[in-house]
């Protein structure tokens, strides 16, 4: 065992102050950006839980919902050999008189609904689809029925001056800013009423969804005015312009920072204190004639090991909150490169604390040991 | 000659002969491995100045073990640190070996400490974390004098020596104080340094264990040829040593050659003188 890791673990009570500050940045950063994730990753979900690959919109579209009319003759843009499917998709806000007064804000979501499909979100079953079929027809979320002011499938309501009617409900699909309503094209196109020969998006499925990228960097090199994104790219694109938008982004990074400041300040502390308590051991070494950086090295190492002892005992701790906060409705998502990026960030807030803490080395001197 | 012209001679055959301290011969056949002369060192300023060293000359041979003794505030720490590479004096020179120790940049003032000097404090210094084996391999490992086998394996060995194979394996909490002396004394030694200084290695110790510490200290000085200066103030350290100095307001004011058959169970050595 090396002697900065029997040091740490025999003097534990000394170093835990540290190991628990830098498992709570560790904890705080995860979990603040997988709540942030997942609450902007509801912006998505018409990309998301779609069957297509490639997204193309107006040239100036920063997200998913606040798309533009385009003419639907673009859908010739798309006659690429990779491309299997072509689809027009219509989108846009309205307004939802509620059965018991007032209005609510939706978005609705039109797109053709046959078997081979790929507008619509996977949660629409083929039930629903035929139900869709049936002109003002809107599936909803069962949680939006609150916010709509309806208390079961049936229920109808008046949209941009146009009844329509529940025929379903699907789960997992609530909205930020309005609750989803979800369509056929036919009706959409009635309710958002775009300039003829318009559409919002149009969506293409490749035979192989690998090759999305090589069309879409080819239609980006076309000299038409169009943006085309992968499916991937745009749903980032979204969640992406909701985050900065609301300025959500600024509030993560304060917080994040905060977290990290109040771990690095710790770590330095304890590490900074654990040195000053042996500095009468160093100067020995001192006197030996130990070259001083191989004592750094041990406050080097000793910090790392109180990263990586807080990161480990912050994983179960996310993992475990995660699955708290899931199942309590709210979306916490971690992907791989979160993990990545809080542990590194972690990791060098320990190493810069340890880095800072070597300044207690510098009070190191043999001749005080001599009395 | 005079002890001031016999320095002066001495510094003059140092700057001109071109193998320097090497050559130099005291007429006994008996070279020295630390000389210094002319040191001195004062603290403050102004009213609040105090005076630790005065002109204080001294030479060390190998093989022996010296005792400084003196009062409290004498100096001796301060000589010490002095002859040890570890305080700058005001004036004065210090050559050990070959190293005019005090003309050597700070870097290689600490090489020639890794090289050859080990160091004993009051204060036994211990990592509480680490057991006895590891405070001693740590010296060797950290001055890269040898790798890990090589390190435990003379770790292993001096522990024998020094009577503590069986507390190899533990934290200084778990020793004595004089099992905590004997492991500082077995890291100043394991690098088998020229020279060892001991700072009032035996003051915190009954007088059973203080026996133990001097006599280890004059086995170094004896059978490994290591030249030890210990500061104590401790009188019945006298027999167990091979020459004592005093130092008194920062004067050496006494330089006594003790006779070696004085030296405790020295018998052989005894009926030789």
């Amino acid at each position: 065992m090396s002697y900065s890791l029997a040091t740490l673990w025999y003097e534990r009570q000394r170093y835990l102050p540290g190991v628990l500050a830098v498992g709570f940045s560790c904890l705080l950063i995860a979990l603040q950006c997988g709540l942030l994730l997942g609450l902007f990753s509801i912006t998505s979900i018409p990309i998301d839980e779609s069957g297509a690959d490639i997204w193309i919109g107006h040239p100036e579209v920063p997200s998913v919902d606040l798309g533009r009319p385009i003419p639907d003759k673009w859908m010739s843009f798309l006659a690429q050999p990779e491309v299997e499917i072509i689809e027009p998709f219509m989108e846009g806000f309205g307004y939802w008189v509620k059965p018991t007064g007032g209005m609510e804000l939706v978005l609705i979501i039109g797109s053709q609904l046959g078997p081979g499909a790929i507008g619509p979100v996977r949660q629409l079953t083929a039930e629903h689809r035929t139900l869709l079929s049936e002109e003002m027809s809107v599936v909803v979320d069962e949680g939006e029925f609150g916010r709509l002011g309806i208390t079961k499938i049936g229920a109808t309501a008046e949209v941009i001056g146009r009844q329509v009617r529940v025929v379903g409900t699907v789960r997992g699909l609530k909205s930020l800013a309005g609750p989803y309503l979800f369509c056929s094209l036919h009706t959409a196109k009635q309710l958002l009423r775009p300039p003829a020969d318009q559409v919002t998006f149009i969506l293409g499925k490749c035979y192989k969804k690998e090759d999305a990228q090589k069309v879409v960097d080819r239609l980006q090199a076309y000299p038409h005015k169009i943006s085309a994104f992968t499916s991937d790219g745009f749903s980032l694109r979204s969640r992406l312009h909701w985050l900065l938008k609301t300025k959500a982004g600024i509030a993560l990074g304060l917080a994040a920072a905060l977290g990290l400041l109040v771990g690095a300040v710790v770590t330095y502390q304890t590490l900074y204190a654990a040195t000053a308590a042996s500095l009468k051991e160093y100067a020995v070494l001192r006197a030996l004639g130990i070259p001083r950086w191989r004592m750094a090295l041990t406050v080097l190492a000793q910090s790392f090991w109180v990263g990586l002892f807080g990161i480990c005992l912050a994983v179960p701790f996310i993992l475990i909150l995660a699955t708290v906060g899931n199942d309590a409705g709210a979306k916490v998502l971690l992907p791989w490169w979160l993990w990545t990026g809080a542990i590194t960030v972690t990791m060098t807030t320990a190493l810069v604390s340890g880095l800072l803490a070597l300044r207690s080395l510098r009070l190191v001197e043999p001749a005080t040991l001599l009395r | 000659m005079a002890t001031a012209d016999r320095y002066n001679t001495c510094f003059v055959d140092l700057q001109t002969h071109p193998k320097g301290l090497s050559m130099y011969n005291d007429g006994n056949g008996v070279i020295p491995t630390l000389r210094a002369w002319g040191l001195t060192k004062t603290f403050g300023a102004g009213d609040v100045m105090t005076t630790a060293l005065r002109d204080v000359s001294i030479e060390l041979y190998p093989g022996q073990l010296s005792l400084l003794m003196g009062p409290s505030g004498s100096g001796k720490s301060t000589l010490l640190a002095a002859l040890s590479g570890l305080l700058r004096p005001d004036s004065g020179r210090v050559l050990c070996l070959e190293h005019d120790i005090w003309a050597l940049s700070e870097k290689q003032r600490e090489h020639f400490r890794l090289k050859h000097c080990g160091f004993i404090f009051q204060g036994y210094n211990l990592f509480p974390a680490l057991t006895a084996r590891q405070q001693l391999e740590m010296v060797l490992r950290w001055s890269g004098i040898s790798g890990w086998r090589e390190a435990r394996q003379r770790t292993d060995a001096i522990l024998d020596l020094l009577g503590l194979s069986k507390k190899a394996k533990l934290r200084p909490n778990q020793l004595s104080g004089g099992e905590k002396q004997r492991v500082a004394i077995g890291r100043a030694l394991i690098k088998e340094p020229s020279f060892c200084f001991a700072d009032e290695p035996t003051a915190a110790l009954d007088w059973k264990h203080g026996e133990q510490v001097i006599e280890l200290l004059r086995a170094a000085a004896h059978d490994g040829g290591a030249t030890i200066l210990v500061v104590a103030h401790d009188s019945r350290l006298i027999p167990h040593v091979d020459r004592v100095f005093h130092l008194e307001d920062g004067v050496l004011v006494e330089g006594i050659e003790r006779p070696l058959s004085l030296v405790a169970g020295d018998t052989a050595v005894a009926a030789e003188y």
